[in-house]
């Protein structure tokens, strides 16, 4: 270390921000160069004399206040909270209402009151001795009857073996439009299978007890049928899934 | 509000150190102020980023880069560094004789005055906010070294400065 290193490093050295090793070799050429201690002196002088004056600023209050002014306008406003505004909860109530009269427009439970409808019809039929306007056991009997009578061919089958007998066919009328009445007997219960094909108001499923009668309601891809009795649900329902399974084995 | 009252806990206690470090190195107050104001914004909008314990190296830092955006911005202005005369000033030392004290601080002003904006701006993070070479190279971002030779340079530069200033009197109680 000479003295031009010292000169380099003085500032480092009182800052004691050298390496140790460095420190000390300074520390060790000071003790003996009187320039270099005069040096050192100066520098510490310079050094009381800046920390004594040197300037420290104060933030003016005004900077404060414009600072304080600041926060909320740049934080709290931006930042929406849309759960705090109430308006958003009556939005919210008023797309749930809508959505709920919209599912029950689209998709209304319309089984039921079609079975109104069905029973109605199938109770006449019993009281004013007008259960068939074809009178026949035979499918290939009916179906064409009814085929020539309506829009479409509605599917038509005995069912043997299982104590359903086929008794004909008539045409009702439900929501205005003629459908298939196709009726079978079991014993001395009439059973009124109601079907017509349909696209838009499909019948939902279901199982009503109305005046007394059983019914039961589905659709498939082609049609909506419904089935009336005074037979208790369980039979009704073992007749509705036996037609079902014929139909799906045998195409009308 | 949460990021109101956490704001104000982490950076309005350094309120005054960020506006000092701001006036040493844009100089006027006016100046200093908008800086500070600028710097501010920056933080409020960072905030939500900032998960250190160490707000107010941070916020020294977002003020000094503000700084230099605005000296970069104002550099006719800059280049006066007018530094004027403190009404903010907190003197570090009142034992000295009022009219002595305050003629040093003049003096002190005058030579900060004509120093390079580099040199105030190593003097202040050094001896006013008390970072480590270490912590001044990492955010300058460059060698310790060059940082121990700035330093070095920068307060050789002020002696000669206070030497050209300096009237006998002073002269005489140094």
């Amino acid at each position: 270390v000479n003295c031009e290193d010292v000169d380099r490093l003085i500032d480092a050295y009182l800052d004691r921000a050298l390496e140790p090793k460095r420190q000390i070799e300074i520390e060790r050429h000071l003790s003996r160069c009187q320039a270099c201690q005069s040096l050192a002196r100066q520098c510490e002088e310079f050094r009381s004399f800046f920390s004594a004056n040197a300037p420290i600023y104060r933030a003016p209050p005004e900077l404060r206040a414009r600072i304080l002014a600041m926060v909320p306008d740049e934080k709290v406003k931006p930042a929406f909270r849309f759960w705090r505004e109430p308006w958003v909860y009556a939005a919210a109530a008023a797309v749930l209402v809508t959505l709920c009269v919209a599912l029950t427009i689209l998709f209304p439970d319309n089984g039921k009151e079609f079975s109104h409808v069905a029973v109605l019809n199938h109770s006449r039929s019993l009281a004013d001795n007008g259960l068939v306007d074809v009178a026949s056991a035979d499918p290939g009997v009916v179906k064409p009857w009814l085929t020539a009578k309506l829009d479409f061919s509605p599917p038509v089958v005995d069912l043997p073996g299982s104590g359903y007998r086929l008794m004909g066919g008539r045409i009702a009328v439900i929501r205005n439009r003629p459908v298939a009445a196709v009726v079978y007997k079991r014993k001395g219960d009439v059973v009124t299978l109601f079907c017509w094909p349909e696209n838009r108001d499909l019948v939902s499923n279901g199982n009503y007890l109305i005046q007394g009668y059983h019914v039961c309601t589905w659709s498939n891809a082609e049609c909506n049928y419904i089935v009336v009795s005074k037979l208790d649900s369980h039979e009704l329902d073992q007749f509705a899934d036996l037609f079902r399974d014929h139909i799906q084995s045998n195409p009308y | 509000v949460g990021e109101r009252s956490r704001f104000e806990e982490l950076f309005l206690p350094h309120l005054d150190a960020a506006y000092n470090l701001a006036r040493w190195i844009v100089g006027r107050d006016q100046d200093a102020q908008d800086v500070v104001q600028e710097a501010y914004l920056r933080a409020i909008k960072g905030l939500e980023g900032f998960r250190g314990s160490k707000a107010r190296p941070w916020l020294m830092t977002i003020v000094r880069n503000t700084a230099y955006t605005w000296i970069r911005k104002n550099p006719h202005v800059s280049a006066m560094i007018p530094f004027d005369e403190a009404i903010h000033v907190v003197p570090m030392d009142d034992q000295l004789s009022e009219s002595s004290h305050e003629e040093r601080k003049r003096l002190l002003h005058e030579a900060l005055s004509r120093l390079p904006v580099e040199f105030r701006d190593v003097l202040v993070l050094y001896e006013i906010e008390g970072w480590s070479y270490k912590r001044m190279a990492l955010t300058l971002n460059v060698p310790v070294g060059t940082i121990m030779s700035r330093l070095n340079r920068a307060r050789r530069r002020l002696q000669g400065e206070l030497a050209a200033a300096r009237d006998p009197e002073v002269q005489s109680e140094l």
